[in-house]
């Protein structure tokens, strides 16, 4: 059946030489529209089939909600026609209701856990399961090719229901997942003969000792892309070597810190099309038995297409001058596994003047940033990650790697910067220097810090972030913060999508600001600030147009969280954390709510309480 | 580490409530009454955070929050800084405070760095001095024995995917031998043959005494594998990790090597 349903479903291109043949309506490739629309009167069945002619081509799922929204005839065609969907919140509506709304779904976008349950903010087991996604999929869409779960639990059982299910499956991507093994991946690996992408990011990956690189198929594959620098488990080589010799499409190699510099140097050369290389461990094993080092920059040079680089685990500084070969192509480079010194990174990021992502370390100093500053001016994206990453730390970049860099890099769109010390002089020049700035992310580590210059708060900082980035979509904020800051951001954040506040605020009207006045607000995410009930009140208007709110150790009650449940029913308030002393207990640890299709989830587990 | 300079620099908040220069003083709201209270707060010890210590064990990351194994006492817990402050109404004190209050102690999940940056690292050169912030983000990987139960995982030679047993359900070896079969005998099958339909396939015996086709082994807590069934259930329940069922005819070569995994992977 699967197979024939792929031959139904021509991709857009033939749909439009199609039309230009002129087919009549009820051509073979819409016989199931011919089946369902017999009843039809002859004009509505028209119309259908050259409305789904063409929103076939509508691609963005933001111009096909809208489209969805014209009248009953447009939302069921658009329903029909959607071949990608994005589900924000797992728990906004059941499996049943995607299978039903949408009929013909190949990819699937679907996140889970809210972020800050990466920082052990959620007690384990809390749920995203993706068990009743995937098996109501295997009945409902055979055809399904690709799934992009994001902080889902995924168990082995389900990457075999997947494998077996899905014949034409040809992308798995798991981002800060778990919940699964090697065992599972060997299956998909083995299952998934089409299989092009198996991208396993930052997920937590149980070593089930199983050999799951010797599971793919033995014939020539698909594979474009393989990234699995986050399984912490050896891997066979000599399979690996063998399926990127019978893998010719592949482009993206995202290594574990188990395949070693030598290793990686014998898959280079015999792999010179990789576009991206995420490298295992960066160091020479000395105690190998050759006698001469392999020339590792030869085997770089090999590679004149590689642009992206990453891995650098375990990094042995000196050999870091084998990638200059590539630097110079190179648009995005990750360090942020690598303690590199300014001396050692210097040389190297001189030469990558087409850079456009960056990740490090704090390790390189402001002295790095200042390098990066002078030599990338392509650069969009900067992240930078403490080595040690304690509140106390000593912090080697500062608010002048900051300065550096807006000073440097006019193009600048989004930022991640941990540190200790920061200015809001700082911020008020990046925020002149770089306008195109969609996302800032400032982290400064130790709570509650000011301006270490003036002693202030970091009001007007991020008050001037807000108010002159005109395309800011997601702000974190940190360091010390009064109410003012959230007035500005109340005031001037009117694209802000995505808020992260920690430690931050003096009262209520800081939060009201921001649900007042920040209409596009979506994701909101608090903890430890002290706002409570008359705040979370202020914001019912804006709720159900959100897709979650996370306030943790903050001052609410679980009496308004009650009313607040009661007043809008279709809003899932979950309390999150079993408590001990039930009735001493003031303030609700953490709230969790979401808007939902479907009413409250049936998985919970005990420690949640729906209210 | 904790210091004047430090809390000059971090609460200038507090010494310019003396000083009577911060805008929020104005702000409505309750503050006025709170921060005679905060200033009360100031100069007692943290107590009465009971949230915190409630809040650890609830959370039940044993191996995430070292913080919760070295202090037993809620007082000790209330030492080492943690900060869920506001839920307490008491000794409600706004963030700030109780941050010069407590010691510099690691608070949960700040800075927002995710495990596994946490524990790369430390992997290299420098140790990081405080380890407990290292492994606060670490996970169990291979076994997470559940409160109830006893689970460990069990893989199978030829069969790809592992499963899970809860050693407590069983009494003794036999149950876990015939738990071994249904486990695993059709999954066996299915990997087998693809032409014969036997339906469920022959059933897995002799799994503890070296005479059927498969022997189960296991992994103790030292790394060690061993043959299942040479001592007593419980001393072997105290002491396994996991289980694998592996070829009898490779007993030797399986048992003998410690680290035979590697020695497999490295071929």
């Amino acid at each position: 059946m699967s197979e024939d349903e792929e031959d139904q479903s021509p991709p857009p291109s033939d749909l439009r030489s199609q039309q230009q043949q002129q087919r009549p309506p009820c051509s073979p490739n819409k016989s199931r529209n011919c089946i369902s629309s017999s009843s039809q009167t002859f004009p509505d069945h028209v119309l259908e089939n050259v409305l789904e002619n063409v929103l076939q081509f509508l691609e963005s799922r933001t111009d096909r909600n809208a489209a969805s929204l014209v009248c009953k005839l447009w939302w069921k065609v658009e329903g029909l026609t959607r071949s990608e969907v994005f589900i924000g919140n797992c728990y906004a509506l059941s499996p049943t209701r995607l299978t039903q709304r949408f009929k013909r779904v190949r990819s699937l976008l679907l996140k889970g856990k809210p972020r800050f349950a990466d920082f052990n903010l959620m007690p384990p087991d809390w749920g995203a399961n993706f068990a009743p996604w995937v098996s109501t999929m295997a009945k409902a869409y055979p055809w399904l090719e690709k799934v992009d779960l994001k902080r889902i639990f995924v168990s082995d059982d389900d990457l075999a229901l997947l494998a077996h299910s899905f014949p034409g499956f040809k992308e798995l991507i798991l981002v800060c997942c778990e919940g699964f093994g090697t065992s599972g991946i060997a299956v998909v690996a083995n299952k998934c003969r089409k299989l092009k992408v198996l991208d396993l990011i930052e997920s937590e990956v149980t070593d089930d000792e199983v050999d799951w690189i010797s599971c793919f198929p033995e014939d020539v594959t698909c594979l474009e892309s393989l990234a699995f620098d986050c399984v912490e488990a050896p891997i066979n080589f000599k399979a690996l070597e063998a399926l990127v010799i019978r893998s010719p499409f592949l482009r993206k190699l995202r290594l574990n810190r188990f395949v070693s510099l030598e290793e990686v140097h014998r898959l280079l050369l015999g792999a010179p099309q990789l576009t991206s290389l995420g490298t295992g461990s960066f160091k020479h094993d000395n105690q190998s038995e050759q006698e001469q080092e392999p020339d590792y920059a030869a085997a770089f040079r090999a590679c004149k297409s590689v642009v992206c680089l990453s891995g650098f685990r375990e990094l042995m500084p000196e050999y870091l001058p084998a990638i200059l070969p590539v630097c110079a192509n190179l648009t995005s480079l990750n360090f942020s596994y690598a303690n590199i010194s300014p001396d050692m990174f210097k040389p190297i990021i001189h030469t990558c003047h087409k850079l456009q992502v960056f990740w490090a370390l704090d390790s390189i100093c402001d002295e790095g940033l200042q390098a990066v500053a002078a030599t990338c001016k392509e650069l969009r994206e900067l992240r930078i990650f403490p080595f040690d990453p304690r509140e106390d730390s000593e912090g080697p970049v500062s608010e002048l790697g900051l300065q550096a860099i807006s000073e440097g890099c006019r193009k600048l769109e989004s930022v991640l910067y941990f540190c200790q010390r920061m200015t809001n002089a700082a911020l008020i020049a990046m925020s002149h220097n770089c306008p195109e700035l969609t996302v800032f992310r400032l982290c400064i580590m130790g709570r509650h810090r000011p301006d270490h210059v003036t002693g202030k708060a970091m009001d007007e900082g991020f008050g001037a972030i807000v108010k002159n980035c005109k395309k800011l979509t997601r702000l974190a904020v940190s360091g010390l913060l009064t109410d003012q800051a959230f007035r500005y951001m109340g005031e001037y954040g009117k694209l802000i999508r995505t808020l992260s506040v920690a430690f931050a605020g003096d009262s209520d009207m800081a939060l009201r600001h921001v649900l007042e006045g920040c209409p596009r607000l979506q994701k909101l995410e608090i903890r430890d600030s002290p706002f409570g009930d008359v705040a979370l009140r202020s914001g019912m208007h804006r709720y159900y147009n959100m897709r979650f709110v996370w306030m943790s150790a903050c001052s609410l009650s679980m009496g308004c969280c009650k009313d607040v449940a009661r007043a809008m029913p279709n809003l899932v308030v979950e309390v999150i954390g079993s408590d001990d002393d039930d009735e001493n207990r003031e303030f609700v640890e953490t709230l969790y709510m979401y808007r939902s299709l479907d009413g409250p989830r049936k998985d919970a587990p005990q420690f949640v309480t729906i209210l | 580490m904790e210091g004047c300079p430090r809390n000059r620099e971090t609460c200038p908040k507090l010494l310019d409530l003396i000083h009577q220069e911060r805008k929020w003083y104005h702000d409505e709201e309750k503050n006025n009454a709170d921060q005679e209270k905060k200033l009360e707060l100031r100069l007692a010890p943290p107590g009465g955070d009971e949230e915190d210590g409630s809040a650890m064990k609830k959370k039940n990351i044993d191996t995430r929050n070292n913080i919760k194994k070295e202090a037993e006492e809620k007082s000790i817990f209330n030492l080492s800084g943690n900060h869920f402050s506001s839920s307490n109404k008491t000794t409600y004190a706004p963030p700030h405070i109780s941050h010069k209050r407590t010691a510099p102690g690691p608070v949960v999940g700040w800075p927002p760095v995710r495990s596994f940056r946490k524990n790369l690292a430390s992997s290299s050169s420098s140790k990081l001095g405080n380890d407990q912030i290292n492994k606060s983000g670490d996970e169990e990987k291979q076994v997470q024995p559940k409160r109830e139960g006893m689970f460990v995982k069990i893989n199978m030679d030829s069969v790809p995917i592992g499963r899970k047993v809860d050693l407590n359900a069983y009494s003794g070896y036999e149950q876990l031998s015939f738990a071994v079969d249904k486990l695993f005998r059709g999954l066996l099958a299915a990997q087998r043959d693809a032409s014969g339909g036997e339906g469920e396939g022959k059933p897995i015996i002799g799994l503890l005494d070296g005479k059927g086709e498969f022997t189960l082994t296991y992994e103790d807590n030292e790394g060690d594998k061993m043959l299942v069934g040479d001592v007593p259930w419980q001393m072997f329940v105290s002491s396994v990790k996991r289980l694998r069922v592996i070829k009898s005819s490779e007993i030797s070569s399986a048992l003998r090597f410690g680290c035979s995994k590697q020695d497999k992977m490295k071929n």
